[in-house]
């Protein structure tokens, strides 16, 4: 049983190759062989790291025959994006109430100018 | 194109980091977290009460607790506690399930007195949980350069080093 499509993308982009990897192709799309150039490290070390991604659907796999480029797969990114932006919006509506209460606590008037 | 994420992928997305400053005193500040009573008055965002049926503040107990949401979903949370120093840190893991955070977080708060009665919280939130990462190093054997490989994809290794250079 895998974790969830989530944990796959955050495990994937833990790794500051495969970072570097997707803002690569960001760029455009790129072959094995393109994407091992920057890299001190060998290909198939980088076949590694495109195999984590095309797992975590970071990336696409292009049909070309020889040269299969690998292409950035949006979707993933967006929905990891999604969900950072309702981990935030959780986290600021939390703290606003904290520091309401906090007011309240201390007998402040409620819904401070002070913010 | 360039707008439709705003992934840093210069920075790892795994740790996300929080901060709010308070005009309250420290000590009050961490108290905020041990007590289901405070928590009720805060935990849950705007909209959400929250309704704890454990809490067991300690290293390793559990904080279990339903947030209902204003659509009128329930969502169930389960927080066990990693570390608790007084007035200053507390460590917790979720547990995911029917999270309303899903993933496995590992947080750290952290109370800090600024002095003159301010009081600054600091949330670092981690991801993934060691065994993720291990899970993932199993799998992919990410960690190592590839010893058992073919001929073939040898010398394409060989080749992608020496444009390297």
């Amino acid at each position: 049983m895998g974790p969830d499509p989530l944990s796959a993308t955050f495990a994937a982009l833990a790794d500051p190759t495969r970072r570097a990897i997707l803002a690569r192709l960001a760029g455009g799309e790129a072959s094995v062989n393109e994407l091992a150039k920057p890299f001190a490290i060998s290909g198939p070390a980088v076949s590694k790291h495109l195999k984590v991604l095309e797992r975590a659907g970071l990336i696409t796999r292009g049909r070309e025959a020889q040269r299969r480029p690998r292409r950035l797969a949006l979707r993933a990114l967006q929905s990891l994006d999604a969900w950072l932006a309702d981990y935030r919006r959780l986290w600021e509506q939390r703290l606003d109430r904290l520091d309401d209460y906090l007011d309240t606590l201390q007998g402040k008037p409620k819904g401070d100018a002070s913010r | 194109m360039a707008s439709s994420y705003s992934i840093d992928l210069d920075q790892d997305p795994c740790a996300i980091i929080t901060k709010r400053e308070f005009d309250a005193p420290r000590a009050l500040v961490f108290e905020v977290w041990t007590d289901p009573k405070h928590l009720a008055q805060w935990w849950g965002p705007k909209g959400f009460t929250t309704t704890t049926s454990a809490f067991d503040l300690r290293v390793g107990g559990v904080w279990r607790f339903v947030m209902h949401g204003p659509d009128g979903r329930d969502y169930q949370n389960r927080i066990t506690f990693d570390e608790i120093v007084k007035p200053e840190r507390i460590r917790y893991h979720h547990g995911g399930g029917d999270d309303l955070e899903p993933v496995q977080f590992r947080t750290t708060a952290t109370v800090e007195d600024l002095g003159r009665n301010r009081t600054r919280l600091t949330l670092h939130a981690i991801f993934p949980s060691a065994a993720e990462r291990d899970r993932v190093i199993k799998e992919y054997h990410a960690d190592k350069g590839g010893g058992n490989l073919g001929p073939a994809r040898r010398s394409f290794g060989q080749i992608a080093r020496l444009s390297v250079n």
